[in-house]
């Protein structure tokens, strides 16, 4: 047994770099393999408190070295599940964190950590000694984990051996995580963290729809609410589908009205137009209607600038957020750009006509190929008249109609004049007489700045005038 | 009446006398309705003063037992007796509170006023911009007035205002007008509050005006210190608060390409205002990015021990914290004074209508030791000509006013050990023995106790041998202050609206546990390393770190073991683990503007003229806690108190004892503890969040204990009551070795506890406390004060009930 060492543990070191010279020893990082691996084992698989280690100890390792490294922790309890492994894992780099003189940066196969002359000169000799007061850490933050143990893995073949055991296991999570949908679940997860500052802000988390800050999925908002059943995270059971197009329910409906006390008693899931989600303040980004195109465009948060509308991403939060329902305006999570439900009742991502273009590069992924292309960023569009310009061009799906993918039905007519001026009459004649009889459609977008349908529109007025035959 | 527009006849009426007042100005494009109390009057705000005094108790601590305020007197008010008047202790108390609050919210005020006057006559009316990333741009005036300026002459409103409030709450004070303590206090807050507004309309001012960095975290890094003003050149130094002049000598310099001749200083705040001009890149009729040539010589607890050290020319005093001892000093030892503003004159003549050269002439010939001009071009001017001039003159009687070693000697020698002077010596530095090991050849204890030298110059008034004991501290420290040569973040202004928008979220979950805001004189013994301690701890910790005036000044002047300053150490954002200078005095009405902007971008409250409502949000919502640590000018006790009244707490040093005053939560009485939750109108009981609202620490070890504290909200939801509560404890761990005794008041929830702890506290909780602890699911079964409910949407005012139970 080795002896047991007070550590100095505070979230206050939570932001803690620990320098080159002040390093001890530096584990996994550019120069050295490392992994992290959490696993749900049954009671009877995890002796409590265990720390085995393969391969050297701390007090062997020449000081100022990179030594492959692997962390393996089993976890157990009564309401411990696989899904739940993830959740726990990412709690590595704050949990360790915490320890004064330990850093622990990025994540999974990526882990980058290092120990300082601090802790050595306390007297740390094995890693049980730190590894002892993590176990505790985890137990106090995470009451449901009834049991835990820690493998430690030094030896550089066997931390190979085990880092290919891990990359299965991220890859098996990564393909449930994108595979499961709204459809394979029976309950739903609530926040309510931001009531704190927006009382009427319910927030509604599923698989297919991440929270808008970016900070809980439908993982989390289950562990949490395992973790705390009386906390800002409880369960929606997914009971009264009334639309499942626009992911409207009746136990969201009530949630709902619960949580914001009676301000909205309709709340759909999958839409932007008719009683959408309440945007917090914390929104990631942003998405903003444009009646001129019958399209929308989406900011992010640092994007700098006016977007096509005139308004920068300040002018249009500040519209929404207060976890309000807000026409016109919506606050998204970067994660939902990802989802095949995103909002799939407006046409998902046939009706997204701009973004921001960071954003756009961030969610590449997100976006269907034959859509990539047609989405204008600031580089193309500036303002209302060059974005219009650039979705003729692109023939954008807005510009003819929207069909939307999940039904085939289509929710759009493409752009209409609601009116026939004499002043579109006049530049229509114009036009057709600059090119006598050869009306090419390209001449009509880029000269005309009109869709086929407009072009076809005023020509038809003018045919009802007399003016043309 | 229905409403009549267009045009109207005039042809039939008779003796009809048609009154044309001012032309209503066109609707403004703001989409808030505008809010119940629009220019808030004395009255106005009452009720929401005696929410905030019946929690938080008035405590007077009087230093004088008479009143001495007019002739009727002096009378002895002691033993419950009343003056001639009929006004009794409590009551003098409070109007000594409010004529020190009146002082303060005049200073700055009054400092706007007369930028408003020279900004218009400099660069004409301005369109009031603050940029794309700023469009909640004048916070505090817009939750006062009720407007939104869009132009600099537009604030001249406000400042009316501001200048018919004052005189109703002076004339409060005469003899025989109020008389009740709270309503002083009520009347302290409301023009406390008003100085928030002169303060903001100020920097608003002189941030567009002179294009000054609008809220940019990366502002420059600016040369502080008195080592970074270049001997061989000759240096000017502004003194006090007001730019106008020191940036007109900046200008001229620039102009006349003078730099190669000149080093432009700045002492106190204006050293702030004169490092941010024309930074921010937009078109001005002033040469581009002229702040940085500008350097910081110190911060107001450096004065004597500068104009000592032999660095300085000339000097340009304007307005504030300028010792009123600047023109002896600078005339024993011929540094022409130029005065700069009608506030400071020194008993000077008046040579504002002068020809540049004739004035020149008679002060570099030392004919008059300093003047008056009270245009800033002229004075600019003015001020660089004699410099560069006078330079060669001064160069032996610089060499004069400083000791050499023979004469150091000597003095040593002198020193009878009588110590009257560690008598009055504010940190009673033991004097003789400095004397007693400089004598051996030992100049460190000089050198140690250099900083906690306040420079107020006591010990010379007392001591029988005339020992000049500050000129031998320069002696003693003579590389120090060569060497003293830091860098310092120029004053960045306001936070922008997606700073607000990013903190948003980690606030709410806690990973950023509040909102510290350092401000005032650290002019105290040792201020100036504990205003770095004081910074550094909050950074560390994560928590949003917000600075401004000699404050930011002071932390400037150390670094860590990479010889960083901390702001080379972290960003400059307005962001947890960061710190962000605001900039000058005035500037600190950001900081009340932060918090105004959390309630209204964030959560998307109404401001507009909505001062309560969004006090009672901060109060109940937003963990943020002030700190003016070093002695207490009138100006800090009224951003102090403004601050109050916007629901932020505020912790003080134990100097600020002298104003007698302080807001004391009582947590022994459970009923001062009561709020509304906002979803039903049931009263609740919460927990003493925040305990205090105006403290006085005695160390800064204290003070950082009762600011971890003062972050805590009845709001606050589990996870960021963890990380408030985990930090609280480990600062009393760290530096009392133990854990504060109220800890358990804040417990609400076992997943509250700070993680480090958690079983050690549920078993104190059971066995200590008797609390109920279901061991198996790890809960609290019963004991705290009420349950943890994250949707509990408090408040302490009645119309914000949503739905009556």
């Amino acid at each position: 047994m080795a002896e047991e060492i007070q550590l100095d543990i505070s979230p206050m070191y939570e932001g803690e770099r620990i320098r080159k010279e002040d390093l001890w020893i530096e584990m996994g990082g550019p120069k050295a393999d490392g992994f992290e691996l959490t696993l749900a084992a049954s009671m009877d698989e995890v002796q409590d408190g265990k720390v085995t280690v393969i391969g050297p100890e701390p007090k062997d390792i020449p000081e100022g070295s990179t030594i492959p490294f692997g962390m393996i922790f089993k976890v157990a309890g009564e309401k411990i599940e696989k899904d739940l492994e993830s959740i726990i894992e990412r709690r590595n780099h704050a949990l360790l964190s915490y320890i004064s003189g330990l850093m622990h940066l990025n994540q999974r196969y990526d882990i980058w950590m290092r120990m300082s002359k601090s802790l050595q000169k306390k007297g740390v000799q094995y890693w049980e000694q730190i590894f002892k007061p993590v176990i505790s850490l985890y137990k106090a933050e995470m009451p449901f984990i009834e049991k835990m143990e820690v493998t430690i893995v030094t030896d550089p073949a066997k931390v190979k051996e085990e880092l290919e055991k891990a990359m299965q296991v991220y890859r098996a999570r990564d393909e449930r995580a994108k595979g499961l949908h709204d459809e394979d679940v029976d309950v739903f997860y609530g926040c309510t963290l931001c009531q704190a500052f927006a009382p009427t802000s319910a927030c509604v988390v599923t698989p297919d729809r991440p929270s808008l800050c970016g900070a809980i999925t439908w993982f989390d908002g289950r562990a949490a609410s395992k973790v705390d059943p009386e906390g800002p995270q409880f369960p929606i059971p997914k009971e009264g589908l009334k639309d499942p197009i626009a992911g409207e329910y009746e136990s969201i409906n009530q949630m709902a009205a619960k949580r914001s006390g009676g301000e909205y008693t309709v709340m759909k899931l999958y839409t932007f137009f008719d009683a959408p989600h309440t945007s917090c303040g914390c929104f990631e980004t942003i998405g903003f209607y444009m009646p001129e195109v019958d399209g929308i465009g989406i900011a992010d948060r640092d994007f700098k600038g006016a977007a096509p509308n005139g308004l920068p991403f300040s002018t249009m939060a500040g519209q929404t957020g207060g976890g309000k329902q807000v026409v016109g305006f919506l606050g998204m999570g970067v994660l939902y750009y990802f989802s095949p439900k995103f909002l799939q009742a407006d046409g998902g991502w046939r009706r997204i006509v701009w973004m921001s273009k960071r954003l756009k590069e961030r969610v590449k992924e997100g976006i269907p190929a034959e859509m990539y292309d047609k989405i204008a960023t600031e580089d193309d569009a500036k303002d209302l008249e060059s974005l219009k310009r650039f979705l003729l061009k692109v023939d954008h799906p807005v510009v003819t109609g929207v069909v939307r993918p999940v039904d085939g039905k289509k929710i759009t007519e493409g752009w209409k004049f609601e009116e026939i001026t004499d002043e579109l009459k006049e530049k229509v004649i114009a036009f057709i007489e600059k090119y006598g009889g050869e009306i090419d459609t390209d001449n009509v977008k880029n000269e005309l700045l009109m869709s086929e349908g407009q072009f076809m529109q005023v020509v038809e007025a003018l045919q009802a005038d007399g003016v043309l035959e | 009446m229905a409403k009549l527009e267009g045009s109207f006849t005039v042809e039939d009426m008779k003796n009809v006398q048609i009154n044309i007042g001012a032309v209503v100005k066109e609707e403004e494009e703001w989409d808030q309705p505008m809010g119940p109390f629009p220019k808030p009057q004395i009255a106005t705000l009452r009720d929401w003063d005696f929410k905030i005094l019946n929690r938080y108790k008035i405590f007077y601590a009087p230093a004088d037992d008479t009143c001495t305020l007019c002739t009727y007197g002096p009378c002895d008010l002691t033993g419950n007796k009343r003056g001639a008047c009929g006004i009794n202790m409590e009551g003098t108390c409070g109007k000594i509170v409010l004529i020190a609050c009146l002082m303060g919210t005049c200073a700055h005020t009054a400092h706007g006023i007369h930028l408003y006057h020279w900004v218009m006559d400099r660069f004409g009316d301005m369109k009031f911009d603050m940029g794309t990333d700023i469009l909640y741009d004048a916070p505090v005036y817009q939750t006062i007035i009720g407007k939104k300026p869009r132009t600099l002459k537009d604030f001249g409103e406000g400042l009316t205002y501001i200048e018919e409030q004052v005189a109703n709450l002076l004339a409060a004070t005469h003899t025989g007008q109020e008389g009740s303590y709270e309503d002083f206090e009520s009347k302290a807050l409301h023009a406390s509050m008003l100085d928030h507004l002169g303060m903001e309309i100020c920097d608003m001012l002189q941030i567009v005006a002179y294009d000054m960095p609008r809220g940019d975290p990366n502002a420059p890094l600016v040369e502080i210190g008195m080592g970074t003003l270049d001997q061989n050149k000759a240096v000017l130094i502004a003194y006090g608060h007001n730019l106008a002049a020191g940036a007109e000598a900046m200008v001229y310099v620039e102009n006349n390409k003078l730099w190669d001749k000149v080093d432009i200083g700045g002492v106190c705040c204006t050293a702030h205002d004169l490092t941010r001009i024309t930074e921010a890149g937009n078109p001005s009729i002033l040469p581009q990015n002229l702040g940085p040539k500008a350097k910081v010589a110190g911060a107001i607890g450096w004065w004597r021990k500068m104009v000592r050290a032999g660095i300085m020319d000339v000097v340009m005093v304007d307005e504030q914290c300028v010792w009123c001892d600047t023109l002896k000093d600078c005339e024993e030892r011929k540094i022409p004074v130029i005065a700069t503003t009608d506030k400071i004159m020194y008993g000077l003549k008046d040579r504002t209508n002068d020809p540049v050269d004739a004035i020149v002439d008679d002060l570099v010939n030392f004919r008059v030791p300093g003047v008056v001009i009270l245009d800033p071009m002229k004075a600019g001017e003015v001020g660089v000509k004699t410099a560069i001039a006078v330079k060669p003159k001064r160069a032996e009687i610089k060499a004069k006013s400083v000791l050499t070693e023979d004469e150091f000697k000597k003095l040593v020698s002198s020193c009878t050990k009588c110590n009257e002077c560690a008598f009055v010596c504010p940190p009673h530095i033991r004097i003789s023995n400095l004397m007693e090991e400089a004598a051996k050849g030992n100049l460190e204890p000089f050198s140690s106790t250099y900083e906690v030298c306040v420079g107020c110059g006591r010990c010379e008034q007392v001591c029988r041998q005339e020992i000049p004991i500050l000129k031998m501290y320069e002696y003693a420290n003579r590389e120090y202050i060569k060497n003293q040569k830091f860098k310092m973040r120029a004053g960045r202004g306001p936070a922008r609206d997606t700073e607000i928008r990013t903190v948003g979220a980690p606030i709410v979950l806690g990973t950023i546990p509040g909102v510290i805001a350092l401000v005032g004189c650290s002019n105290y013994p040792n201020g100036t390393k504990e205003a770095y301690d004081l910074a550094k701890e909050f950074v560390d910790r994560g928590y949003i770190v917000v600075t401004s005036g000699c404050m930011a000044m002071d932390m400037s002047l150390y670094t860590n073991e990479e010889g960083k300053t901390i702001w080379e150490q972290y960003p400059g954002g307005f962001d947890g683990r960061n710190i962000c200078n605001v900039g000058s005095c005035v500037a600190n009405s950001h900081i009340a503007g932060a918090a105004i902007k959390v309630a209204t971008i964030f959560a998307h409250r109404n401001h507009r003229a909505n001062w309560d409502d969004i006090a009672d949000y901060i109060l109940s919502k937003v963990g943020a806690c002030g700190v003016a640590w070093g002695p207490y000018s009138q100006k800090a006790a009224s951003i102090a108190t403004g601050c109050n009244r916007l629901g932020i707490p505020v912790v003080v040093q134990p100097h600020s004892v002298i104003y007698r005053r302080a807001y004391l939560g009582r947590t022994d009485v459970p009923e001062d503890w009561v709020v509304i939750d906002a979803r039903d109108g049931s009263k609740v009981r919460i927990e003493p969040a925040p305990e205090h609202m105006l403290y006085i620490a005695e160390t800064k070890e204290e003070a950082m204990l009762m600011m971890a504290k003062l972050c805590f909200r009845p709001s606050d939801n589990s996870m960021g009551r963890m990380i408030k509560l985990t930090h609280y404890c480990d600062i009393s761990l760290k530096y009392f070795g133990k854990l504060p005794d109220d800890w358990p008041v804040y417990v609400r929830h076992a997943s509250e506890l700070p993680l480090a702890w958690k079983d050690q506290m549920m078993k104190e909780l059971e066995e200590k406390y008797g609390w109920k602890i279901d061991w198996k699911g790890k809960k609290i079964v019963e004991g705290p004060i009420r349950p943890a409910d994250v949707s509990f949407d408090p408040t302490n005012i009645e119309r914000k009930i949503r739905v009556r139970k």
